[in-house]
């Protein structure tokens, strides 16, 4: 079905449609699960650093035009913790399906941090609040546990075909 | 990565210049979108509802009573608000004032919150083709909702009165403090008889005992007043023709998810007098305010003193409720200053 970014493109679009109704709706601890991030993040840890930059980058600019905030600032911490998520190999010699789930999570939760840092760095201020360190929390718990429903559906999306 | 971060810096200051080529692909990509979010809409309400009653059952049953027991309270006081609105409405009309009645407004549905953990914003089914522009007023039946901040053909961004980013200039309508006496009732040893007098106002002054004569026909000041001396047994609060409201402008600034807004730039003048929790919160209007006046933002929660010249810092209850936004209303109201040439 196409080359693999057409399929993140898809897969993308399918991602954001949860994000901005269901995972909306529904936000435990008042926290937004940040499904888009954990999947860049994802892509990052099963492909490595460049194609995780990639998949960042255009996951991040679909999710930055549902929001208010400037064009690619999410497509900017996106890509950068995918980039991050991808130097897993240099860490974890064989990385299995816990390690990488243990770094979704983590990697997540500092994208999510960075999330506010960027807004604050265009002149967005105030969005530093005692709240980020809850949603911190919980993105790591979260993106441990959505882990294991990322990755195949990212090993699918992302898999090298005869056309991409 | 060097490529992702110039790429993405690219695009933020394009954004920010105001570039139509971003505005175009937003644009676009709303299009596509919105048929995809609302096929996701359909398929994960069932869940979205089972997630809601889990978790705000006993939330709605409470609200449900607590919600009867306000509307039959309010089922009279608003028939004497209506006709208060009306009143009022007319003298402003009558002077030459601006009046809300005389703003067109387009009525909009939302149709999501900001997919964000740290935007207040939500979005709406109505844009350009409406004649909605970036800047107006939105509000709702309670009171003020926030302002359009992004537009498109057929949907805007609303950005909530609690984002950081919002600023707007208020006025705090001081009623004058009322302190309540106990006087004991000559015609009985256990009843006692409640008199509220403003406190601010002399009562020998301002609550004559022998009603005086004026000047105007057919008025007589005073004629009404009750004397100082109470002899009936009864709760009695003695309105004097110079108890009238008192206002002081202020910025109100949101403070995120889960704060309340405040108010601040609040002189603490002599005529204004102290500020009260309770005191009504309206938006100041004038050519540069972004909404035209009166309308309701909220009451004065909590008074913050400040040290020196800084004032008081007012925490502000916002009348209408943010959380479960429907339907909203958005003034066609621009301020000169926002006017383009055509």
């Amino acid at each position: 079905m196409g080359s693999r970014w057409t399929r993140l493109v898809l897969v993308s679009l399918v991602l954001l449609g949860l994000q901005t109704t269901v995972l909306n709706d529904m936000r435990p601890f008042n926290v937004m699960i940040p499904v888009m991030l954990l999947f860049a993040v994802t892509a990052g840890t099963l492909y490595g650093s460049e194609i995780g930059a990639i998949s960042g980058l255009i996951i991040g600019v679909m999710y930055d035009c549902v929001l208010s905030t400037p064009l690619g600032l999410a497509s900017l911490v996106f890509g950068a913790a995918a980039y991050t998520a991808g130097l897993l190999p240099f860490f974890v010699r064989e990385p299995t399906w816990w390690t990488r789930a243990i770094t979704i999570g983590i990697v997540g939760a500092v994208g999510e941090l960075a999330f506010p840092l960027a807004q604050s760095m265009v002149g967005l201020s105030g969005r530093f609040q005692a709240h980020v360190f809850v949603v911190v929390a919980f993105v790591v718990v979260v993106g441990m546990l959505v882990a294991p429903l990322l990755l195949p559906v990212c090993r699918w999306t992302l898999k090298e075909s005869l056309v991409g | 990565m060097a490529l992702l971060v110039l790429s993405s810096i690219i695009l933020v200051t394009l954004d920010l210049q105001g570039s139509t080529a971003t505005k175009s692909l937003r644009s676009i990509f709303g299009t596509v979108f919105r048929p995809v979010e609302s096929v996701a809409r359909v398929i994960t309400r069932p869940a979205t509802n089972a997630w809601f009653g889990i978790t705000h059952y006993n939330d709605v049953t409470a609200e449900n009573e607590l919600l009867r027991e306000k509307i039959a309270q309010q089922e009279g006081a608003a028939v004497a608000a209506a006709a208060s609105v009306r009143l009022s409405q007319e003298l402003l009309a009558l002077n030459g004032l601006p009046t809300l009645a005389g703003i067109n407004s387009v009525s909009a549905q939302v149709i999501g919150d900001s997919p964000s953990n740290f935007a207040q914003s939500v979005e709406i089914d109505q844009g350009t083709e409406s004649g909605i522009k970036v800047g107006m007023p939105v509000l709702n039946a309670a009171g003020l909702v926030g302002k359009i901040t992004q537009v498109f053909a057929n949907r805007a961004v609303v950005m909530l009165i609690t984002d950081p980013q919002y600023a707007l200039s208020v006025k705090i309508i001081n009623a004058p403090k009322t302190t309540v006496t106990t006087v004991p009732n000559p015609e009985s040893t256990s009843a006692v008889t409640i008199v509220s007098v403003p406190e601010t106002i002399d009562p020998q002054i301002t609550v004559p005992t022998v009603p005086a004569t004026s000047n105007i026909a057919g008025f007589t000041p005073g004629s009404i007043a009750a004397p100082r001396t109470p002899i009936i047994s009864s709760s009695l609060t003695i309105p004097p023709g110079s108890n009238v409201s008192v206002r002081e402008t202020g910025i109100l600034e949101g403070r995120g998810a889960g704060r309340v807004p405040t108010v601040r730039f609040v002189d603490a003048a002599q005529r204004f007098g102290v500020v009260q929790p309770g005191s009504p919160i309206v938006t100041a209007g004038g050519s540069l305010s972004l909404a035209p006046p009166d309308i309701v933002v909220g009451t004065v929660s909590r008074v913050k003193e400040r040290l020196g010249t800084a004032g008081p810092l007012l925490e502000i209850d916002i009348v209408a409720d943010l959380s479960n936004l429907s339907f909203v209303r958005i003034l066609l109201y621009q301020p000169i200053t926002e006017r383009t040439a055509p």
